[in-house]
């Protein structure tokens, strides 16, 4: 019998000696015996066995796997049935005949042996049952043993990759597998990009951005699990999107891997609803950790929705999972490691070469400045273009490109290694819950004492502390402040949001890219327009930014267009909709991890309404606690003059 | 509750979409050159309008998926082993960010392949690489198996640098 299948039988066994019969019959007397033992046992009832089928507990009673398509099942009922699925599974491998031939690919997964087909069942079902491999000899298993030599997994690492940077639908991240050959070069790198990466995604037939979004929110996509070297991975996020990739080494013995691909073997014949906030990449990552250790508790650590960044926090729940964190740069970050150490000039320098020009210091320049200043103009050609080059799409920017690298080749000498340190606000595992919510007070000119209460489901504000989020993103859901005025006596909606986001982008010598703004929600009028009503709201707003060194201090300038709706409304000619126009202003200073302060401005124009212009102000100052944080506001507009204080917190 | 969630997610892609989309005009390219082989171009991006390639980024659902099935077998460019075929792999893989290796004559994939093919000493692969760089790495219009073979052929060829998995 071969390796893998000796290996996964092996490690799946705790004892120590069997006789591995080869291909010799099975004795069919056995298969009553094993039956009754896996009865009697109640085997099907067993975590591990339900989590190798994925089956969960039905509202009603029951039970369901969440596994679409019918190759995980051998049983007819086995989607429902986890004891059917199990008595089929042991009488499936006294089925006659081999596994099947390598390098044919099967139209269907019933003409693979089952022992073959399951793998990882076969381990668990041999040690709890147990089975004596002498009257049930294992097959060899061809297909199998390939992609056991494929992975040759020696170790697991889940890697978080992080935002893309101005699409914030991608700040939550993306979670996937990477199983370690662990080879490591002669001078004691390691060679992680020719492990294979293993994760579960979308398989998209549309071609429609609003059909897109609409199957992947309702599941109606397929979700499967694909393995591919490590290395495309690392393109595609680190080089191209310039995703950051932190990566988690996971402590899994050799037992527990086995099981772990033996069990992505598996799933490799079927496929999963994906739902992308719920069942998606993170959840069946998970899922899948869980089946190859049955002491793992990770999906019980997930809130309703599945956030990536919660699914890291799960993993570090597990005291001792996580062996190792390591940080793997984007092309950004690596440009920004480049570019740190270089003088004014230089950085002039760099500018010109990547716009195609050919600068005149560069000659005057040492060797080795002459290196440091074209490494990073070509880090900034990728950053800039490299996916244009990539995909072809760019024909002249490969030509610059081309040129600058052969202006380095030109200088015989090899860079030396860029050592980059992970970003002080570290990764996922660090950050705040997702949801927050708020009691707080304030003395209002209009209301004298107010009492507050807020709410927010997810994610993160510019104020929140900055730990494991990126630095210069708000993305928040459901958003709520209700107030309880002392004169009032009756409970007001202040604020609400459906989504409310702002990317901060830089600009500098490099960066020409804007900031943008945009909320959805609903909010008290707070000018002459109309006696306190609240209004629904769209609002958006664009222009540039800047950042301070270290990102301490982030200002931007907008130009905002909003929309005001309500029935009291006083909005465009006489209408209950009222449009405005006009600047805004945001600035925020962070005091490290402990503090922060935001200050928000904006004046509107109202064209055709009443009133004619308005405005609001705003500062919020923050502290940070721990679970806790303390804010002190302000507020001021035409009606609206108010100072308090709110105790939040952090959770999920 | 659920469903609410998913309206406030869509408003989020669509956000996300329709900014994304503004921001590369030219994410509405497609690719002009041949597809073959186990570069990005064809195994990463594939023939994806601009919209869905930004999309693709939040459910990663992944054009190449057919490929790389867990059942796939070792058909081509699923594995990097430490052979030849393994290393034609990585060089088409990675060709552009070895490109950019071999003109400065280190870094980690020109470890990698060093690695793979068995070669003694990762610094003068690196060395040899910079040197014969314009021979070696055209630029994209070169297909990219015709790189990949070229640089196995100088691996192979100097017997200074002893790449013995690949010879």
């Amino acid at each position: 019998m071969r390796p893998a299948r000796a290996a996964l039988l092996a490690l799946a066994f705790s004892a120590p000696a069997f006789a591995l019969a080869g291909e010799a019959e099975p004795d069919p007397t056995y298969l009553p015996e094993l039956l009754a033992a896996a009865r009697s046992k109640s085997l099907s009832e067993d975590r591990a066995w339900l989590r190798l089928g994925h089956w969960r507990k039905r509202l009603l009673g029951g039970w369901e796997s969440e596994a679409g398509g019918p190759g995980l099942f051998l049983s007819p009922q086995g989607k429902r049935d986890p004891a059917a699925e199990l008595e089929a599974t042991l009488t499936g491998f006294f089925a006659p005949g081999h596994g099947a031939p390598e390098g044919v690919k099967l139209a269907d997964p019933s003409l693979e042996h089952p022992q073959c087909r399951f793998p990882a069942r076969f381990a668990w079902l041999a040690a709890a049952v147990p089975i004596d491999l002498a009257r049930l000899p294992p097959r060899s298993c061809p297909r199998f043993e390939a992609f056991w030599r494929r992975v040759s997994a020696r170790s697991a690492t889940l890697i978080f990759s992080s935002y893309y940077l101005n699409n914030p639908a991608s700040a939550f991240g993306h979670t996937f597998l990477r199983l370690g050959k662990e080879e490591v070069a002669k001078g004691g790198e390691r060679l992680d990009l020719i492990d294979q990466a293993v994760d579960f995604a979308a398989v998209t037939d549309t071609s429609n951005a609003v059909l897109y979004a609409f199957e992947g929110l309702f599941g109606l996509f397929r979700g499967e699990f694909s393995a591919r070297p490590y290395f495309y991975k690392v393109r595609e996020y680190a080089d191209y999107e310039s995703r950051d990739l932190w990566e988690y080494e996971l402590s899994l013995d050799q037992r527990q891997l086995a099981m772990l691909v033996g069990h992505l073997w598996e799933l490799g014949q079927t496929w999963f609803d994906y739902y992308y906030v719920t069942e998606n990449c993170s959840y069946y990552v998970l899922a899948v950790l869980e089946a190859a250790d049955s002491k793992l508790e990770l999906l019980s650590h997930l809130g309703p929705a599945t956030l990536p960044a919660d699914s890291v926090k799960a993993l570090f729940r597990n005291p001792g999972l996580v062996r190792a964190v390591r940080f793997r740069a984007s092309a950004r970050t690596q440009l920004e490691a480049r570019t740190a150490g270089l003088s004014g000039a230089e950085l002039d320098a760099v500018q010109r070469l990547a716009e195609g020009g050919d600068p005149s210091g560069l000659d005057a320049m040492s060797t080795d400045e002459r290196v440091r200043v074209v490494d990073a103009a070509l880090d900034l050609v990728d950053v800039r273009h490299g996916r244009d080059i990539v995909t072809g799409a760019d024909p002249a920017a490969d030509v610059l490109r081309q040129s600058l690298l052969e202006r380095r080749s030109a200088i015989a000498v090899a860079s030396p290694p860029l050592a980059i340190p992970p970003p002080s606000a570290g990764g996922p595992e660090r950050g705040h819950g997702s949801v927050r919510i708020g009691l707080g007070a304030a003395t209002s000119r209009e209301d004298g004492s107010v009492l507050f209460a807020e709410g927010r489901l997810a994610l993160h504000d510019l104020a929140d502390p900055p730990a494991g989020f990126s630095p210069r993103t708000q993305i928040e859901f459901f958003k709520l402040r209700l107030s309880l005025a002392d004169r009032r006596r009756a409970l007001r909606l202040e604020e609400a949001s459906l989504v409310e986001v702002t990317s901060l982008n830089r600009i500098d010598r490099f960066e020409r890219r804007i900031s943008w703004k945009m909320r959805v929600g609903a909010t008290r009028v707070v000018d002459d327009g109309c006696n306190g009503c609240v209004a629904g709201m769209f609002a958006v707003g664009g222009g540039p930014a800047l950042v301070s060194d270290g990102g301490a201090l982030s200002a931007a300038l907008t130009a905002d267009v909003d929309l005001l709706a309500a029935p009291d409304l006083r909005g465009l000619s006489g209408s209950g909709v009222r449009p405005g126009v006009g600047p805004g202003l945001l600035l925020r200073l962070l005091g490290g991890e402990r503090a922060a302060l935001v200050g928000t401005g904006s004046w509107r124009w109202l064209p055709l309404a009443s009133p004619s212009t308005s405005y609001e102000l705003g500062v919020e100052a923050r502290l940070h606690l721990g679970a806790l944080s303390l804010a002190a506001r302000w507020r001021k507009a035409p009606r609206l003059e108010e100072i308090g204080v709110v105790l939040l917190l952090y959770g999920g | 509750m659920r469903r609410i969630r998913w309206v406030v997610a869509a408003l989020v892609l669509s956000a996300g979409v329709a900014h994304a989309d503004a921001e590369n005009p030219a994410a509405h390219g497609k690719a002009t050159y041949g597809l073959a082989g186990c570069g990005l171009g064809s195994m990463v991006f594939g023939d994806q309008k601009g919209a869905i390639q930004i999309l693709a980024a939040t459910t990663n659902g992944t054009f190449g998926s057919q490929t790389f099935g867990i059942s796939s077998g070792t058909s081509n460019c699923v594995e990097a082993g430490s052979n030849r075929q393994g290393a034609r792999t990585f060089i088409e893989g990675n060709r552009e960010a070895l490109a950019k290796d071999a003109a400065r004559g280190s870094g980690e994939t020109i470890t990698t392949l060093s690695a793979m093919a068995g070669c003694k000493d990762a610094k003068a692969v690196g060395a040899t690489l910079q040197k014969r760089f314009a021979q070696l790495f055209p630029g994209e219009k070169t297909p990219v198996e015709q790189v990949s073979q070229n640089v196995i052929k100088e691996l192979r060829a100097d017997s200074s640098l002893a790449c013995q998995k690949i010879g």
